[in-house]
């Protein structure tokens, strides 16, 4: 049970961290440089690689660990809206498309999930997070109706989004390593 | 998984990113080798060479491709000699 509220608490927190800094801080750079761009979508979306790493460690608890994260967000930037039947299925759409599709991965026989006994593979992780990104933006577009150039800025935005997380987390890990 | 171990899978899957990207400090046999160490080392505190060499991650590597990756680790800071036990116990560090 402890193990549980761990890894909501952590994976919720880096979800909502993760949003706070691509709407608060690299939307209003995005909007000073690509003024032009028809699409109000973020082209770095950070949440997108917190998904993806987190359905990878937990599997199918990523869905209850990312669930209130994912809520809180939704309410920070819609307010009321969050209880609307478009926002609350664009709500299940993002906490459980990434390990769905690990599932059926694992299911057709890639099994990419973490063991002690086997090298990850970053390329397949981020793999299945462009294969996710297809699926999340193209039904998060129908759940609320967008124009294709959103639907474009989706996929820019997950995609770039998790490669530049698990980047930022790789340069993370090597200032820790060197301070410890 | 413990918090420890995804900690550890987490850090593996960036430690995989830099082959492809060109950061890389450890050459394959030198990774594998850290890598069954460091997976060792959360069941005990230090690690036998005997232990090592017979981790999946490590059972294709040649006795001396290994004796040669093991010492270059010790000389890298990854590994060092347990002071108090026999030859043949190492300590893992974090990389430097």
């Amino acid at each position: 049970m402890r193990r549980w509220a761990t890894d909501t608490f952590y994976a919720s927190l880096a979800y909502i961290v993760a949003s706070l800094l691509t709407f608060e801080v690299l939307a209003p750079l995005q909007n000073m440089f690509f003024a032009e761009y028809p699409s109000r979508a973020s082209l770095l979306f950070l949440p997108h690689g917190v998904r993806v790493l987190a359905a990878w460690l937990l599997g199918w608890r990523a869905v209850f660990a990312l669930l209130p994260g994912v809520f809180v967000v939704f309410a920070l930037l819609g307010g009321s809206d969050v209880f609307l039947p478009s926002r609350l299925m664009a709500i299940v759409i993002a906490v459980t498309s990434v390990p769905a599709v690990f599932y059926i991965c694992k299911w057709v026989g890639w099994d990419l999930f973490p063991r002690p006994d086997r090298k990850p593979c970053w390329a397949c992780v981020m793999a299945v997070g462009i294969i996710t990104s297809f699926l999340v933006s193209g039904l998060t577009n129908i759940a609320f109706g967008s124009a294709r150039a959103e639907y474009v800025a989706f996929l820019i935005g997950d995609i770039s989004g998790l490669f530049f997380l698990m980047l930022a987390l790789y340069f993370a890990f090597r200032i820790a390593d060197k301070r410890g | 998984m413990t918090e420890i171990s995804k900690l550890t899978e987490l850090r593996k899957l960036m430690q995989s990113m830099e082959r492809t990207l060109g950061l890389e400090q450890l050459s394959p046999v030198e990774r594998d080798i850290y890598y069954a160490a460091e997976e060792l080392s959360k069941s005990d505190d230090e690690v036998r060479t005997f232990g090592l060499i017979e981790h999946t991650l490590v059972q294709s590597v040649s006795r001396p491709t290994f004796f040669r990756a093991l010492k270059s680790l010790v000389e890298k800071g990854y590994l060092s000699q347990s002071g108090t036990a026999n030859r043949g116990r190492y300590i893992v560090h974090a990389p430097k």
